[in-house]
């Protein structure tokens, strides 16, 4: 009986070994590659011209791009960007400069990426290279913090190391839902729990 | 015009109480706590219900004035018709910018009694009385702004016998979400004072433990779904009426809404690593923080006209007293968490990256970068104009561009998060835990390419969709299983069933911006054409005129079984043409029918030109904000076991909890 039992729980724990894992990779590089690489047909001219209008705002409205707006001079750039994708001779970076030419370069609704206009670009990578660098930080810090317990010396740390190793090795592949559960053993943290630290921090 | 001169009295009167009652609660209150005056600490709910009769007085004689068009009022000829059916003149209160903040103050008096009440027992601890002078002072804020610069209740000029307003604005009287939309939303962005006050009082009272946090849990949830349901039907309003197929257009307003979501949602997230490790103190101090702020800049970057929109309700007198509301809470708000820094320092530490709060951090980097991105791109118009005196627009492609990688990062935080422990994660265990998970990525990678899908960017929305959805059901199936119903229920739970419908929304959105596709089709009486796999034949051009409208419609059957019209309405009194399209919808994708355009067709013409999309899964968009509303109701539910008494959340944890890695 307990062989029957567990005689699935073993194929499923000798499936999430590294090999599948492995399998799993070449088959998901192997469809991306086939995917990404697969060509969609030609564009058809109305999809051509919904997604170079999209790039171009509305002259007289307020950052509205000309896909979306409905007024006349919205209109009349839709109808030249139609002019121009049934006459084929430009491609949609042309296109749009040629537009941004006639109209202004106001209705341009990307951004350029030089003068001033690089900022936009330019900060949010910043922001992101700052992000990660403060994350990283705080974590030496914290790692730093908890080895500088005097009491807990790098043996200590092998120690814990050893048992937590250990304590996979005993039941690794375990699905047990009770210790599969991914969720804390406390899964909600009640309203009762705070007063006690609040006294103590009065 | 005795009927005029009671509903403005009344209103007025009824904005003057609440603001008497806010202004008299908050110092009241505030002095009490101060002296220690248990007493009058007592009356502080009072003021609170008085507040809120105030407000509900001003809301019904302003809907009094619309219901009887009673054009004394300035706010009536703007936004009164006697042409609007009831349900719209109902809606009009919060068509333009006073009646919108005068429902945003029945909002504020409606939370303020409402954490009156639920503290009505507890007024001496002053934690809550704090709480309740903030609220008090913020809402006296909004009514002085109500009763004074933005005053609904202001007389209009005087207008000849037989006058007739314009109405609102035709958009806002042609779909039944402008009922739904606007309330929902203002629950939402004022549904954040709760947690804000409560933080604020903590700050003041020095209790900055887990206390507040707790207090407040469910009040933040509660918003953030009210904020989420409000932003995703305003997605779905664009989508039915405005009428380019689009849900969302990164508009200022839009934006607007979208910044404090961000940050509720990394606040809502990072407090968990508060409850349970104690850390994070300033962090979620901060969020709150911003969460509130970026409300308030938000309405006063759309309500000023610095930034113009399709939104905007035309600039009034009210945005010096935004943003000055905005820099006392910013400023005030950073000085009290400067002056109890010492107490904010938390005694934890995280152990590992690769662990539940790493997760948490991870995700509140990105979201926190996501709102920073959208406020920049909101604003740099202006730095460009200040520096360089020139209009630049930074539209919908930009703001695409960047949030889809973050979009994508944030896909697969949500796959591997749930399968992370608390405290340490080990390769063994992440290896057995994100093994069906994974493979459920790869099957919705094998389903895409199946079904056609081609492209790097959309491949990998649907296979981090598919990995996410695995770790998300993997907990649901883990929980249910060892706790029947109950693992449906509490937060952990109820928030994978959000996770769930969050998936559905990025992967409408992934197939919906990737392969919607778009063609002007002309037709004629008799003559049927077929495109992208569907028919469409005209039968007629007829015409519908009532009071305030007459619509040319187009009678198109599609497919040879159904009829849809789309059409094209003048308001009369307005004089604008509003295109307004027909939708079938379906699970897998949606017929978008508008009339191809700026000029109307004349009925009982045999051709028109119909512009018609083909969206796929935009159905999985409501689907999914259905899901999110559920799961938020489902995690607000009270789980199953409570923290143990002893247990404190702020104290270090303890290695031999149970919790971490030991237990695997």
């Amino acid at each position: 009986m307990t062989s029957l039992m567990a005689a699935p729980k073993r194929w499923n724990r000798a499936l999430k070994k590294w090999p599948s894992w492995v399998v799993m990779v070449f088959v998901v590089v192997a469809l991306v590659a086939v995917g990404a690489t697969r060509d969609g047909g030609p564009q058809s001219a109305g999809d051509r011209v919904d997604s170079i209008s999209r790039r171009l705002a509305c002259p007289v409205c307020d950052g509205e791009s000309v896909f979306e707006s409905r007024n006349n001079a919205s209109d009349s750039i839709r109808s030249e960007i139609t002019a121009q994708v049934s006459e084929g001779r430009l491609g949609d970076d042309a296109i749009i400069e040629f537009i941004a030419g006639r109209f202004g370069a106001q209705v341009l609704l990307v951004p350029r990426s030089s003068g001033v206009e690089a900022l936009v670009w330019a900060i949010p990578a910043a922001a992101l290279v700052v992000a990660v660098a403060g994350l990283a930080m705080a974590f030496r810090r914290w790692r730093d913090e908890a080895r500088a317990y005097p009491d807990a010396t790098a043996a200590d740390f092998d120690l814990v190391a050893t048992a937590l190793a250990e304590s996979h090795s005993e039941q690794p592949g375990s699905d047990q839902p009770e210790s599969d559960q991914p969720v804390p053993i406390q899964p909600e943290s009640g309203n009762d729990g705070y007063r006690s630290d609040e006294a103590g921090q009065e | 015009m005795l009927a005029a001169s009671l509903n403005t009295a009344l209103g007025n009167a009824g904005l003057m109480i609440m603001l008497a009652a806010c202004t008299f609660g908050a110092l009241a209150t505030a002095f009490s706590i101060r002296t220690g005056n248990l007493a009058t600490l007592k009356q502080a709910p009072r003021y609170a219900w008085l507040a809120l009769g105030g407000s509900v007085l001003a809301v019904v004689m302003m809907q009094r004035a619309l219901i009887t068009r009673d054009y004394s009022i300035g706010y009536v000829q703007q936004v009164g018709s006697s042409t609007t059916p009831p349900l719209y003149n109902f809606a009009a209160m919060w068509s333009a910018l006073e009646g919108s903040i005068l429902l945003w103050v029945l909002v504020l008096g409606i939370f303020t009694a409402a954490v009156a009440w639920q503290f009505r027992a507890r007024t001496s601890d002053p934690l809550v009385g704090w709480a309740l002078v903030v609220m008090f002072a913020i809402t006296a804020f909004f009514a002085f702004i109500s009763f004074g610069p933005a005053s609904p209740f202001a007389g209009g000029p005087p207008v000849p016998i037989g006058f007739d307003g314009p109405g609102p604005n035709p958009l806002l009287q042609n779909h039944i979400l402008v009922l739904f939309h606007p309330p929902i939303l203002y629950l939402g962005y004022v549904g954040f004072t709760v947690p804000f006050a409560f933080a604020i009082a903590a700050l003041i009272t020095g209790r900055v433990g887990e206390g507040w946090l707790m207090e407040t849990r469910r009040w933040a949830l509660i918003s953030w779904a009210m904020l989420t349901i409000g932003i995703i039907l305003g997605g779905w309003w664009s989508y039915e009426v405005l009428g380019w197929s689009g849900v969302w257009a990164w508009d200022p307003v839009e934006n607007a809404s979208l910044m404090p979501w961000l940050t509720g949602t990394a606040y809502i997230h990072s407090v968990l690593v508060q409850e349970r490790r104690g850390m994070l103190r300033v962090w979620n101090l901060s969020l709150l923080v911003a969460t509130f702020a970026l409300t308030i800049l938000g309405t006063f970057i759309t309500r000023s006209g610095i930034i113009n929109s399709v939104h905007a309700f035309g600039a009034g007198d009210v945005e010096g007293y935004l943003l000055a509301l905005f820099g006392i809470v910013v400023v005030v708000s950073l000085a009290l968490i400067a002056w109890r820094g010492d107490r904010l320092r938390s005694p934890g530490a995280i152990d590992s990256p690769v662990s539940r709060e790493g997760a948490f951090l991870a995700n509140n980097v990105l979201f926190t970068l996501f709102a920073f991105i959208v406020l920049l791109g909101t604003v740099f118009p202006l730095f460009i104009e200040v520096l360089q005196n020139r209009r630049t627009v930074v539209g919908a492609p930009y703001f695409d561009r960047l949030s889809a990688p973050l979009g994508l990062m944030l896909l697969f935080l949500m796959g591997i998060a749930p399968a992370l422990p608390w405290r340490k994660a080990s390769g063994t265990l992440l290896r057995e835990r994100l093994f069906w998970p994974a493979w459920s990525g790869v099957a919705a990678v094998a389903v895409s390419l199946a079904v056609g899908v081609f492209g790097l960017m959309p491949l990998l929305a649907f296979g981090l969709a598919g990995f996410a959805a695995g770790a998300a059901l993997r907990q649901l199936v883990l929980a249910t299983r060892r706790q029947g119903w109950r693992g449906l229920v509490g937060r952990v739970n109820g928030g994978m069933v959000v996770h769930l419908g969050v998936i559905a929304i990025a992967v409408g959105l992934a197939a919906s911006n990737s392969f919607t596709h778009s063609a002007a089709i002309p037709l004629e009486v008799g003559t049927e054409q077929a495109w992208g796999g569907h028919t469409f034949e005209l039968i007629a051009i007829t015409e519908t005129v009532d009071a305030r409208s007459s619509a040319v419609v187009a009678e198109v059957l599609l497919d040879r079984r159904q009829v849809y019209e789309p059409a094209i309405t003048k308001y009369l009194r307005m004089g604008m043409d509003i295109g307004t399209p027909s939708v079938r919808t379906g699970f897998t994708k949606d017929v978008y029918l508008t009339i191809d355009g700026t000029i109307r067709p004349t009925p009982g013409d045999t051709r028109v030109t119909l512009r018609v999309f083909i969206k796929p899964m935009i159905m999985w968009l409501w689907i999914g904000a259905g899901m999110m509303a559920v799961g938020t109701l489902l995690a607000a539910f009270p789980g199953q076991r409570r923290r143990l008494a002893t247990d404190t959340a702020s104290a270090p944890v303890p290695v031999e909890t149970g919790t971490g890695s030991r237990d695997d």
